[in-house]
């Protein structure tokens, strides 16, 4: 066995106690005294260290109308929520706010990993591949991003995983079909999430009764925006309709959000916050949308 | 007897079997021969049509020395069935011959051991030579003037010259020589999945201390599993990034193992790196840290898996929408050139191509009113441009016409970005065309 030669040990006082040798005919109460002193410090230093790993700050999305509805007012920083259109022609717009979400996850300054969207090439031609100055649009740098796309779901699903546990980003987005993220996929990747301290965002093709093992589940709906007051046929920030359908440990809710990238922050669409929604079907959003801008107006 | 009909052959011996001839066959067995014969050296080259030559330069000792390595592989190719001559020789000459005939030294070998064709070997009898030893006696200068063929097989200078040595034969490998490689025969044949891991594992180890050593790092690696039965599995990998992490190098080889047919089991393991790099330790950018080396390793386990990798959306110096943009290898990500980013707005999805459209205006050049796309019709209720897109001059593409991009909100707040192209009253121009490009968030 290496010895350590004694200066070493001595430069620091913390540790002093600790390898000072034991010589008989000294007085032996004091030094034990000393030395259990010395572990309790320890002890101590090693719990305060636990509690501030343990307790990372969550991922909150700055609204605390929305943030009171989630589990421990905010969501988990590693663990996976799934994101579904409200209907066919809202995929742009599910997408849309599964940035925002990941992109509240990424605003953490202690987390500089980059951002992962994984892609089917199947969704891609149906609804158009990823395009960095629209990502940048949405307050997306390209730097942060890595995007990759593959043929077959279940390597799409494999890849996600992979990614999760390697701690390699900060979060990943993923394509995937209502029929393949079933109950243990949801659950392997949820898992893996919380391995690799990362958030994973599943965003579904459609909207399915099918359970998952998410943490939260969203649906997300296109909602016409506010026009700027200088223009009345300009668009606004965009504008999504936002219903928490599940969460684990917090309370489902319904709202309508803008999104200001240059911030990375959501806002309340005044006059809708508080007014309920009917969900699920296209009429509802199309509805909310009539009414909308004459309640903005007021 | 060669030349003699079949027919004839028949009548002197009815019982007589017989094969067709079949040179592609002989060829491709030889040349799978000649994969196996790699576990005894890397440089093996095919010597048609019935012939393997092997370069053992430094060889032996692995397997005992010269006599034990001749005697595992007569064992061995007995066992496959080839009845086997093994000749050793300083040049490919003298190891041809000795294989052919035999002979104590190259002097007492007759004189068509030279590699020549039957009609100059006759000449040579007939003159009495007949034996290497007495054409070695005659001056150079007398046999230079009486053999100077213009064939090969007729150089009889040549191919003496390429016996003794005095002239270099060069081998070509079959493969192309790895400085790196790592090798491991086994005593017993493997068949399970756990075995060939611990094999795997070990001849990882080894690769990657020597390249570690030499500061190298692999790109591509080939492994190559030698079956029992003499046949052979490739298995080809390859790294984003030079590496000689050995767990990396597991990581992604193993996935491949279990993919392999063992058949009746694997007797030995050879893993080449066949292209390296220098191994340097690479600065990472800005934005980058350590997490940018689990994310090469990430994505070699992927690209080996699926065929797929990482791309980094990398902004182009062009003011064409579907040009702007150009999606490389993230790893390949090279410094970043500053460019200015567009002014209008830009769509969180484009299509590859864009997707005709119908779209009603109310002005022939205003913006959309109504968008009919996807056999969908909807009324626009906002609209912002038009962003005026000019083909770019310099690329000479026939037919390309400016674009008038839009981003419209239809009355659900859905958001499509789309252009018109082509202008109104142009001469000699066709109607101008709508697509949509893109959607947004």
């Amino acid at each position: 066995m290496r010895r350590e030669p004694a200066h070493h040990a001595a430069r620091s006082g913390e540790t002093c106690a600790a390898v000072t040798p034991f010589r008989p005919g000294e007085r032996v109460a004091p030094l034990i005294a000393a030395l259990r002193a010395h572990i309790t410090r320890l002890e101590q230093g090693h719990a305060r260290f636990e509690a501030t790993r343990g307790k990372a700050s969550p991922w909150v999305m700055g609204l605390p109308e929305l943030d009171r509805h989630l589990p421990a007012q905010g969501l988990p920083r590693a663990g996976l929520h799934d994101v579904s259109p409200r209907a066919h022609g809202d995929q742009p717009a599910a997408m849309g706010f599964a940035l925002a979400l990941a992109l509240r996850r990424l605003s953490d300054p202690q987390e500089r990993r980059p951002l992962l969207w994984c892609r089917l090439s199947a969704h891609e031609r149906e609804h158009g591949r990823l395009y960095g100055h629209g990502l940048e649009r949405l307050g997306l740098s390209r730097q942060r991003f890595v995007t990759i796309s593959l043929k077959r779901p279940a390597s799409l699903l494999w890849t996600m995983e992979e990614a999760l546990k390697s701690g390699a980003v900060a979060a990943v987005i993923g394509d995937a079909d209502a029929a393949h993220a079933d109950l243990t996929v949801t659950r392997r990747l949820s898992l893996a999430a919380r391995e690799g301290k990362c958030a994973a965002i599943l965003t579904l093709a459609s909207a399915q009764p099918c359970a998952t093992a998410s943490h939260t589940r969203w649906t997300a709906a296109a909602v016409p925006s506010a026009s700027p007051a200088y223009d009345a046929q300009g668009l606004g920030p965009p504008c999504w309709s936002i219903e928490l359908t599940r969460a684990r440990g917090g309370r489902p809710g319904a709202w309508i959000l803008e999104w200001h990238h240059a911030q990375s922050r959501f806002s309340l669409v005044p006059g809708f916050s508080r007014r309920t929604l009917h969900p699920g079907t296209d009429q509802g959003g199309a509805e909310a949308a009539l009414q909308g801008p004459a309640l903005r107006a007021g | 007897m060669r030349g003699m009909r079949l027919a004839d052959a028949r009548a002197q011996l009815p019982e007589l079997l017989t094969e067709p001839h079949e040179p592609e066959e002989d060829m491709n067995s030889l040349l799978g021969l000649c994969r196996w014969m790699e576990r005894y050296s890397p440089w093996v080259a095919p010597d048609a049509p019935d012939g393997i030559l092997l370069d053992v330069t430094g060889v032996p000792h692995l397997f005992g020395g010269e006599q034990r390595m001749m005697a595992e592989i007569r064992a061995r190719l007995a066992q496959y069935g080839f009845g086997v001559r093994i000749g050793q020789g300083a040049t490919i000459g003298a190891a041809w011959a000795l294989a052919r005939y035999d002979a104590k030294d190259i002097e007492s070998l007759p004189v068509e051991a030279l590699r020549i064709d039957a009609a100059a070997a006759k000449t040579l009898r007939r003159l009495g030579l007949k034996t290497v030893g007495a054409l070695l006696a005659i001056p150079r200068a007398s046999l230079a003037r009486r053999f100077r063929g213009e064939s090969i097989g007729e150089n009889v200078l040549l191919r003496l010259d390429e016996m003794t040595g005095a002239r270099d034969e060069p081998l070509n490998p079959l493969n192309p020589p790895t400085s790196f490689m790592a090798h491991r025969a086994l005593m017993e044949p493997v068949i399970h999945a756990e075995g060939l891991e611990i094999v795997l594992g070990g001849v990882v180890n080894l690769l990657c201390r020597d390249l570690e050593r030499a500061g190298k790092g692999a790109l591509r690696l080939i492994l190559k599993l030698f079956r029992v039965d003499g046949s052979r599995a490739n298995l080809p990998v390859g790294f984003s990034v030079p590496t000689h992490d050995p767990r990396h190098m597991l990581r992604v080889l193993k996935p491949k193992l279990e993919s392999v047919d063992a058949g009746f089991g694997i007797d030995a393991m050879t893993l080449e790196a066949r292209e390296t790099a220098e191994a340097l330790i690479q600065q990472h950018g800005f934005l980058e840290d350590d997490s940018t080396l689990a994310l090469e390793q990430l994505n070699d386990r992927v690209l080996n898996r699926h065929e797929a990798q990482f791309l980094a959306l990398e902004q182009v110096e062009s003011h064409v929408p579907e040009r702007a943009e150009a999606a490389r290898p993230s790893l390949k990500r090279g410094p970043v050139k500053p460019a200015r980013p567009p002014a209008a707005a830009r769509p969180l999805l484009i299509f590859e191509a864009p997707e005709p459209a119908k779209v009603v205006a109310a002005v022939p050049d205003g913006p959309p009113m109504r968008l009919t796309w996807r056999r969908v019709t909807r009324r626009v209720v906002k609209a912002e441009g038009p962003e005026r897109v000019a083909p770019e001059w310099w690329r000479l593409t026939a037919g390309e016409r400016p674009r008038d991009y839009y981003v419209i909100e239809d009355e659900q707040g859905r958001r499509y970005w789309l252009y018109r192209e082509g202008l109104y009253g142009e001469p000699g121009e066709e109607q101008p065309k709508w697509y949509v490009h893109g959607l947004s968030a």
